[in-house]
C-alpha cells in the first residue's frame, strides 16, 4: 500500500518536473517580452527527437532517409545535454523568424502568438517529412542508462531507473536555472530587463542579447523535457510535445505568470495531481489540469504566486 | 482545382473565423470557438444518429427541416454554455482569457473523448446526409454566412456594436460612459458561440464523422489565424482569412507533404508582412472610391 | 442647505502602505460648481476614483441625493447622472469623433438590440434622435468640423473638450472635470472657463473640478476644498480658502500656486 503510494508520488513528482521545465521555458521569455511563445511545444518535440537520433536511433521507412543514424550512439548523458542545447539554437531560431520582426515594428503582442505557433506548425511538420509519423522507442539496453539498473527497489517499492533520473536532472535543472537567476552577473541581468527594459538599457544591459539568452534557455528547457520523455516513455510522433505545451501553459497561470518559484510549484502540484487519478479515471486525466487552471484562474487571476497588477488612472 | 467539398469546407472556415472575430470586436482574445464547434456537432451528431424522431432513413438520408432544427439546437446549446463560462471567464484580461480559454477547449475535448455516449476515439460515424452530394452542402452554408455576415454589418450601426468598439478601445473609459461592459462582452461571447455551434452541427453533417478532435487547441489558433491574417477590424477580414487559409493546404497538396510546412510558414509570416491583416477599413474605403468611378 | 447631490463621508483609500485619502468628508450642492485643489499626489484623482467607482475606497461613504452608493459599478453611477473625464485623456482613439459621442448616447434613448438588428423604425427613430443629440453636443463645444475624423488624430486642446462632450452626452447631473485646462495656453484656458460656466447653465449641470491653476478656479468655482497628503485641510468660499493659514503653508505659501504641472 505504501509502495503503490510512493511510487505514485515519484511518477508524479517526474512528470510534474517535467511540467515545470517547460513551464519555466514560457516564464523566461514571458518575463522579459511580455508574451507567449507557443512554439514551446515543438520544441519539446524536437528535444525528444534529437535525443533519440544523437543514442544512435534509426530513421524510420517513412522517414525522407529510411534507416540512416549516426554510426555510433552517444551515452545518454551526452545525447541529452546536446539535443538540449540544440533545441535552444532552434529556439533562437524561432526568436529571430516569429518574434524580432514583429518587435522591430512595435506590433501588437497579439500577433506573436500567431507567428509563434506558425514556427510551431513549420518545425512540427519538418519533424514528419524528416521522420514520418510514426512512433519510436529509445533502445532499452542498459548502456543507454550509463550501467545503471533498470529498476531500483526503494524501500519496498520497485521503481524505474528513468523515472528517478527523470525527477532529479528536471530537479537539477530547475535548481541551477534559478539560482542562475538569483546569483550570477548575467541571471541578475536578465531579470534587471524583465523589471524594466529601458532602465536596464541605461545601465548597459544588451536587452537585445538578455531577449535572446531566454530563448536560447526556453528553448533548451523545452528540448531537455522532450528528451526525458522521450526516453522514459517514447516518442508517438512529431506532434507529441504539443500536449506538453499546453499542460505547461496552465503550470505557468498556475504559478502565476513569470514567476519562477511558481512554475516550480505548479509544475509539481500538477504532476502529483494527475498521478493521483485513479487508473479507472484515467481518460479524464488530460483534463485535469486545465481544470484546476479553470477553478485557479477564478479564484486568483494573477496565479498563486503571481503579483496582483492595478490598472493606472 | 476547388470542387464543391472544398467550397463547403471554405465556408465553415469562414463561419469559424467570424465566430473568432466577435469576441476580438470588444477586444476580447476568445480561443473556444474550437469548443463550441464541437459542442454543436456533437449534438448534431448525437441527435441525428439516435434520435429517429428527427427522420433519418435506413439509406442514410436525412430531411432537411431536421437539419435546420439542428443548426438551431447545436447554437443555443453552445449558447448556453457560453453564458454559464462566460459569465466566470470574461473576468479575465488579455492573455489570461486566451488561455482559460484554450483551457476550456481541452477540457471539452477531453470530455468528448471520454463520455460514454460519443463513441470515444473514434467517435460518431455513418451521420446521415440531408444532400446526396457536397453541392448540397453550398446554400445551408452559404446562407449561414450571409445571416452573420448581415449580424457583423448591422452591428456596426447600433448600440451593441459601438459598445463593442469602445470596449476594445479603452474598457475603462467605456465602463465610466454607462456601457455595462460585461453584458456588450457577455453578448459577443454568446453570439460567437451560437454561430460556432451551428456551423458544427452543419459540419458533422458534411463531414459524415464526427470525433473529439475537430474542437482542439490547434483548430483554436488556425481559427484565430484567419482573423489575424484576414484582418481583424472589418467583419469581411476573417471571412476572406477563413476562405482562403482553408483552401491553402489543399491547394498546396500537389506539393506533396511539403504543404503542411508552408502553410506554417503562411501563418508564420503573414503577421509580419501584413500587421493589419489582408482586409483594412482602409482598403475598404480606397475599393469604395474606386468602385464609385472616383480618384483616390 | 437643501440635500446635497454628492456626500463623501470619512472617505479613506490605501494602496498597500500609502494612506491616499484619509477620511475626507465633503458635499456638493446641487448646481455650484466645486474645486478640488492641492499639491501633486494629495490625492485629487483617487477622490474622483473612489466616487466614479473606477477604485473602490477601504472605508467610508459615498451618497447620492442622502443615498449610499458606496462601491457601485461605474457604470451603474454614470447611469445614476455621474459622469467624469480624465486627467490622461481615454478617448476612444480608434473610432471617429461622432462615434465617440454615439457610445455614450446609447441609453438616450435606449433600444433593444433585436430592434438594432432588425434595423425597425424604431431602432432606425432612435438613431437618428442620437445624432442630432451628438450634434448637438459637437456643435456646442465647436467640435462639428471634426466629426469624421478619428479621435486619435486630434490635436491635444480639441481632445479635451471632446472628453467633454463625450461624457455630457451621458447626461449627467453632475460632471466630473479632472485637469482640463492641463496643457492649454492662457487663451484656451480662459476659453475653456467660459465653456464651463456656459454648459453648467444650458445642461443644468453640478460641476466638481480637479486644477492646478489656482486663478481659474478662484474665478470659477463657488467652493474649494483643499487637499494635501490625503487630508481635506480646508473647504469655504475662493475667499474663505485663500485667507486659511493651513493653505497658506501647505500649497499657496510654497509659491508653486501658479502652475504646477
Amino acid at each position: 500500500m505504501i509502495e503503490a503510494l510512493l511510487q505514485t508520488l515519484l511518477n508524479g513528482a517526474a512528470s510534474g518536473g517535467v511540467y515545470a521545465l517547460v513551464a519555466l521555458g514560457y516564464t523566461l521569455v514571458f518575463s522579459v517580452l511580455g508574451v507567449i511563445n507557443f512554439a514551446q511545444g515543438a520544441l519539446f518535440s524536437v528535444g525528444g527527437y534529437l535525443t533519440f537520433l544523437l543514442m544512435g536511433g534509426k530513421i524510420g521507412v517513412n522517414g525522407a532517409l529510411p534507416g540512416w543514424g549516426l554510426p555510433e550512439g552517444l551515452p545518454f548523458w551526452l545525447a541529452l545535454l546536446l539535443a538540449a542545447a540544440g533545441s535552444g539554437l532552434i529556439g533562437l531560431l524561432v526568436e529571430r523568424l516569429a518574434f524580432a520582426p514583429l518587435r522591430r515594428r512595435n506590433a501588437e503582442p497579439l500577433l506573436a502568438l500567431i507567428t509563434s505557433l506558425g514556427a510551431g506548425v513549420v518545425l512540427v511538420n519538418l519533424l514528419q517529412l524528416l521522420m514520418g509519423a510514426e512512433g519510436y522507442a529509445f533502445p532499452q539496453s542498459t548502456d543507454a542508462l550509463a550501467g545503471l539498473p533498470d529498476v531500483l527497489v526503494l524501500g519496498g517499492a520497485r521503481i524505474r531507473t528513468i523515472q528517478l533520473l527523470l525527477l532529479l536532472i528536471s530537479a537539477a535543472a530547475v535548481l541551477v536555472l534559478s539560482l542562475w537567476l538569483d546569483r550570477s552577473k548575467g541571471g541578475r541581468a536578465l531579470r534587471a530587463v524583465a523589471e524594466d527594459a529601458t532602465t536596464a538599457q541605461l545601465l548597459g544591459i544588451h536587452s537585445e542579447a538578455m531577449v535572446r539568452l531566454a530563448f536560447f534557455l526556453s528553448g533548451g528547457l523545452a528540448g531537455l523535457g522532450g528528451g526525458l520523455i522521450g526516453v522514459s516513455v517514447s516518442l508517438p510522433g512529431p506532434y507529441f510535445g504539443i500536449g506538453y505545451g499546453l499542460k505547461g501553459l496552465a503550470v505557468l497561470v498556475l504559478g502565476g505568470l513569470g514567476s519562477v518559484p511558481g512554475a516550480i510549484a505548479g509544475g509539481l502540484l500538477m504532476g502529483l495531481a494527475e498521478a493521483l487519478v485513479p487508473s479507472s479515471a484515467s481518460g479524464w486525466r488530460d483534463a485535469l489540469a486545465f481544470a484546476i487552471l479553470f477553478g485557479v484562474l477564478l479564484l486568483r487571476p494573477s496565479g498563486l504566486l503571481g503579483r496582483r497588477t492595478v490598472e493606472k488612472v | 482545382m476547388i470542387d464543391n467539398g472544398l467550397l463547403v469546407q471554405m465556408l465553415l472556415g469562414a463561419l469559424l473565423g467570424l465566430s473568432v472575430y466577435l469576441p476580438l470586436a470588444a477586444g476580447q482574445l476568445s480561443l473556444a470557438t474550437p469548443a463550441f464547434y464541437a459542442v454543436g456537432g456533437t449534438l448534431a451528431a448525437l441527435l441525428s444518429t439516435r434520435w429517429s424522431a428527427l427522420g433519418a432513413t435506413a439509406s442514410g438520408g436525412f430531411p432537411v427541416p431536421s437539419l435546420l432544427l439542428e443548426l438551431v439546437l447545436g447554437g443555443l446549446l453552445a449558447g448556453l454554455l457560453a453564458l454559464l463560462v462566460g459569465r466566470l471567464v470574461l473576468r479575465l484580461q488579455g492573455i489570461y482569457l486566451a488561455i482559460a480559454t484554450i483551457a476550456l477547449v481541452e477540457i471539452v475535448r477531453v470530455a468528448i473523448l471520454n463520455l460514454p455516449f460519443t463513441g470515444g476515439a473514434v467517435g460518431i460515424f455513418a451521420i446521415p446526409q440531408p444532400f446526396a452530394t457536397a453541392a448540397g452542402y453550398l446554400l445551408p452554408a452559404l446562407a449561414l454566412l450571409a445571416l452573420a455576415g448581415w449580424v457583423c454589418q448591422r452591428l456596426e450601426g447600433m448600440p451593441l456594436g459601438r459598445a463593442m468598439a469602445a470596449i476594445r478601445d479603452d474598457e475603462l473609459a467605456a465602463r465610466c460612459m454607462g456601457i455595462d461592459t460585461t453584458g456588450a462582452k457577455l453578448t459577443a461571447f454568446v453570439l460567437s458561440a451560437v454561430l460556432a455551434g451551428s456551423t458544427g452541427a452543419l459540419a458533422a453533417h458534411f463531414l459524415n464523422t464526427w470525433n473529439a478532435r475537430q474542437g482542439s487547441f490547434d483548430a483554436s489558433i488556425t481559427t484565430l489565424a484567419f482573423v489575424i491574417l484576414g484582418g481583424s477590424r472589418t467583419w469581411l477580414g476573417p471571412v476572406v482569412g477563413g476562405l482562403l487559409l482553408t483552401a491553402l493546404p489543399e491547394l498546396l497538396r500537389p506539393v506533396g507533404d511539403v504543404r503542411l510546412v508552408l502553410f506554417g510558414l503562411v501563418i508564420l509570416l503573414g503577421p509580419v508582412l501584413a500587421p493589419q491583416g489582408l482586409i483594412t477599413p482602409g482598403l475598404l474605403e480606397r475599393l469604395g472610391r474606386w468602385g464609385e468611378g472616383g480618384k483616390p | 442647505m437643501s440635500q446635497p447631490l454628492l456626500e463623501v463621508r470619512d472617505l479613506s483609500r490605501r494602496f498597500g502602505g500609502l494612506l491616499a485619502l484619509d477620511r475626507v468628508s465633503l458635499a456638493v450642492q446641487p448646481g455650484e460648481i466645486f474645486g478640488l485643489i492641492g499639491p501633486n499626489g494629495a490625492g485629487k484623482t483617487t477622490l474622483f476614483n473612489l466616487i466614479s467607482g473606477v477604485t473602490p475606497p477601504s472605508s467610508g461613504a459615498v451618497l447620492w441625493r442622502g443615498a449610499a452608493i458606496t462601491g457601485q459599478q461605474p457604470h451603474r453611477l454614470n447611469r445614476l447622472g455621474l459622469a467624469r473625464t480624465f486627467q490622461n485623456l481615454r478617448l476612444f482613439e480608434g473610432l471617429s469623433v461622432l462615434d465617440n459621442l454615439l457610445v455614450p448616447l446609447q441609453r438616450h434613448p435606449r433600444t433593444s438590440t433585436a430592434a438594432g438588428v432588425l434595423n425597425s423604425a424604431s431602432h432606425r427613430r432612435a438613431e437618428r434622435q442620437r445624432l442630432d443629440t451628438a450634434w448637438q453636443l459637437l456643435e456646442e463645444l465647436g467640435l462639428s468640423a471634426l466629426a469624421e475624423r478619428q479621435a486619435g488624430t486630434l490635436a491635444y486642446g480639441d481632445r479635451r473638450r471632446l472628453e467633454m462632450a463625450r461624457a455630457l452626452a451621458t447626461r449627467p447631473a453632475l460632471l466630473l472635470l479632472d485637469e482640463p485646462a492641463a496643457g492649454l495656453n492662457p487663451a484656451e484656458k480662459d476659453q475653456l472657463c467660459e465653456l464651463i460656466g456656459a454648459l453648467r447653465q444650458r445642461h443644468q449641470l453640478t460641476v466638481m473640478i480637479i486644477e492646478h491653476h489656482v486663478p481659474l478656479l478662484m474665478r470659477l468655482c463657488d467652493r474649494l476644498a483643499v487637499l494635501d497628503f490625503g487630508v481635506r485641510i480646508a473647504l469655504g468660499t475662493p475667499e474663505e480658502v485663500r485667507r486659511d493659514p493651513q493653505v497658506i503653508e501647505a500649497y499657496l505659501g510654497t509659491g508653486t500656486g501658479g502652475n504646477a504641472s
